[in-house]
């Protein structure tokens, strides 16, 4: 997914000389392919974020298309502020690329874990979110984010866990895409990034029949696709690496509350730091979000609501 | 416009009439005198709270008129207490400190990979240059040798809740620019010939360096009830201080 995105960028900036890359000296080994290919639109910004959003901020004044590349604990958490006022307040064009978010950095600790980035950008006005599942959307995620020449906050997580859909999908922006069908009524599974390849595995052992909805876009998001969803079956079930406050799970709340009242059942980070180190299993383990401790989750909520 | 929105940030504001008032009448170039004029040259107000002095000198501009200067501070303005870049003439959105100078390093590297001859001065008070993204903006022109930009720092020796001696000492703000890279001169704020001069001057040196100019300046200068009584960052106009205020700046006895 991360290779896609690196050659999608390439793309787009070999087609449009007005792309810029700016890194936060972020991103080894990924962007070498663009080093080599566009060396004139690559800035190392050094290790200075707050500049480098303002930069790309005037930057995108005078013409240019800047991509603004960082781990999502500093972008968009850490320059949150930059965002607003230098970028988002007048509807630059400019693009956040923030990698590595959720638990990606498992070993690091929670200076370089991020699980509140989402709940942070959308409340953004003109900022938009995406958070792509695989190769595919990630592409798309791009390509839609450079087309529409306004921010967007780019969310990019675990990304070796492998492709949910089949082919590059026809992306509307807004809409959830099915990486699953089926037709129960009971439950279906909502979920963005990494954790749609779980909803998928936990959808193909215990509920065979759910349909699992990927939401490639949190910000903005089709209101009538969620409401319809929510409306067709009893139980949503939400999944993010991310916390259960304003993230895809809130979203999906916010919409059945006020146009089709449906059970949700978030399933997130639940208001808490890693404790320990280890792999990214262990630490999704550790904060309840493997695929037994959900499935479990999902089993005990269906049995008492 | 201070009295009738009974505004604060007065003494902010008149520390840099002349710093603003040369730049608009000698250096600043606006073909068509169109604010939003493509090759224009840009001055970012990085110090938001001075803004009431560039709304004068935008008024001077025939940018806005009478109805909107005296609507300042009032319900439904545009011209808001901060810079607010939705108007044409302001650059950037800042009050929050720290912000201008990035945005104006952007312009500066933009104007320069577009190869045009738009120069770009950024203003920002001493206060704020206790904020961090200062000097990753300054390290960052130095580094890509944006010899287009003009930071102007108006050190008036006061920030909200005290002089800046007391808070957080400064130093020689010359010698700190000059460290990070820049050709720096320091000017009496106050002075527009020599402030013109000083200005020719940095644009005129033959190397590769972004420019610093250091203008030494008074908070509330030209009011003597205002000037170094830093109660006017926020204290608001009442009919008698409004009186004599005027009649200060008319150079009446008061």
């Amino acid at each position: 997914m991360r290779a896609r995105l690196s050659q999608t960028l390439v793309h787009i900036a070999q087609a449009d000389s007005k792309v810029l890359l700016l890194t936060g000296d972020h991103g080894y080994a990924l962007f070498d392919e663009f080093r080599r290919e566009c060396p004139a639109q690559y800035i190392n910004a050094g290790v200075a974020e707050q500049n480098m959003v303002g930069v790309a901020a005037g930057l995108a004044r005078t013409g240019f298309r800047p991509f603004v590349y960082g781990l999502s604990a500093f972008i968009p958490v850490r320059v949150l502020e930059q965002i607003k006022i230098d970028v988002a307040h007048d509807n630059l064009p400019v693009i956040f690329l923030g990698d590595g978010a959720g638990f990606v950095y498992s070993f690091l600790g929670t200076s370089h874990q991020s699980t509140e980035d989402i709940a942070c950008a959308r409340a953004i006005p003109n900022l938009s979110v995406y958070s792509p599942a695989d190769r595919f959307e990630a592409a798309a995620c791009m390509r839609i984010a450079y087309e529409s020449r306004a921010p967007v906050y780019l969310r990019v997580g675990k990304s070796d866990r492998g492709d949910v859909h089949d082919a590059v999908p026809q992306e509307k922006i807004g809409r959830l895409l099915e990486a699953k069908s089926g037709n129960a009524a009971e439950i279906v599974f909502v979920a963005t990034g990494s954790l749609v390849r779980t909803a998928m595995d936990i959808a193909a052992r215990s509920y065979p029949d759910a349909v699992v909805w990927s939401a490639p876009f949190i910000k903005p998001i089709d209101c009538d696709q969620v409401a319809s969803i929510c409306k067709r079956h009893r139980v949503v079930v939400v999944l993010e690496e991310h916390s259960v406050f304003g993230g895809l799970g809130s979203v999906i709340a916010e919409i059945a509350s006020e146009y089709a009242p449906a059970r949700v059942l978030r399933i997130g980070v639940r208001d808490r730091f890693s404790h320990c180190c280890g792999s990214y299993e262990y630490l999704l383990r550790e904060h309840g979000l493997d695929g037994a401790a959900i499935e479990q989750r999902v089993r005990a909520y269906l049995g008492a609501n | 416009m201070a009295y009738a929105g009974s505004t604060v940030h007065i003494a902010c504001a008149f520390s840099i009439v002349e710093l603003l008032a040369v730049l608009y009448r000698s250096h600043l170039r606006y073909p068509g005198n169109d604010p939003l004029a493509e090759g224009r040259d840009y001055l970012v107000l990085s110090k938001g709270h001075g803004v009431m002095a560039q709304y004068a000198c935008m008024r001077e501009k025939g940018w806005i008129g009478d109805k909107e200067v005296k609507g300042y501070f009032s319900d439904g303005s545009h011209l808001k207490g901060l810079s607010d870049s939705r108007n044409p003439g302001l650059e950037v959105t800042s009050g929050t400190l720290g912000h201008g100078l990035s945005v104006g390093v952007g312009l500066a590297l933009g104007a320069k990979l577009n190869a045009t001859d738009q120069k770009v001065y950024a203003l920002v008070g001493d206060g704020e240059i206790n904020e961090g993204p200062i000097w990753e903006g300054a390290l960052f022109a130095a580094h890509h040798e944006l010899k287009n930009l003009m930071v102007i720092i108006d050190e008036n020796g006061y920030q909200a809740m005290g002089s800046t001696q007391e808070v957080l000492k400064l130093g020689s703000i010359q010698s700190k620019f000059e460290c990070f890279g820049f050709k720096a001169m320091t000017v009496d704020g106050h002075d527009e010939m020599a402030i013109d001069r000083a200005i020719e001057e940095l644009w005129s040196t033959a190397s590769s360096s972004p420019k610093a100019l250091v203008a030494k300046t008074v908070k509330g200068k030209g009011v003597p009830f205002m000037e170094h009584n830093n109660a006017w960052h926020y204290t608001r106009l009442d009919a008698d201080t409004y009186r004599r205020a005027l009649a200060a700046i008319d150079g009446k006895p008061q």
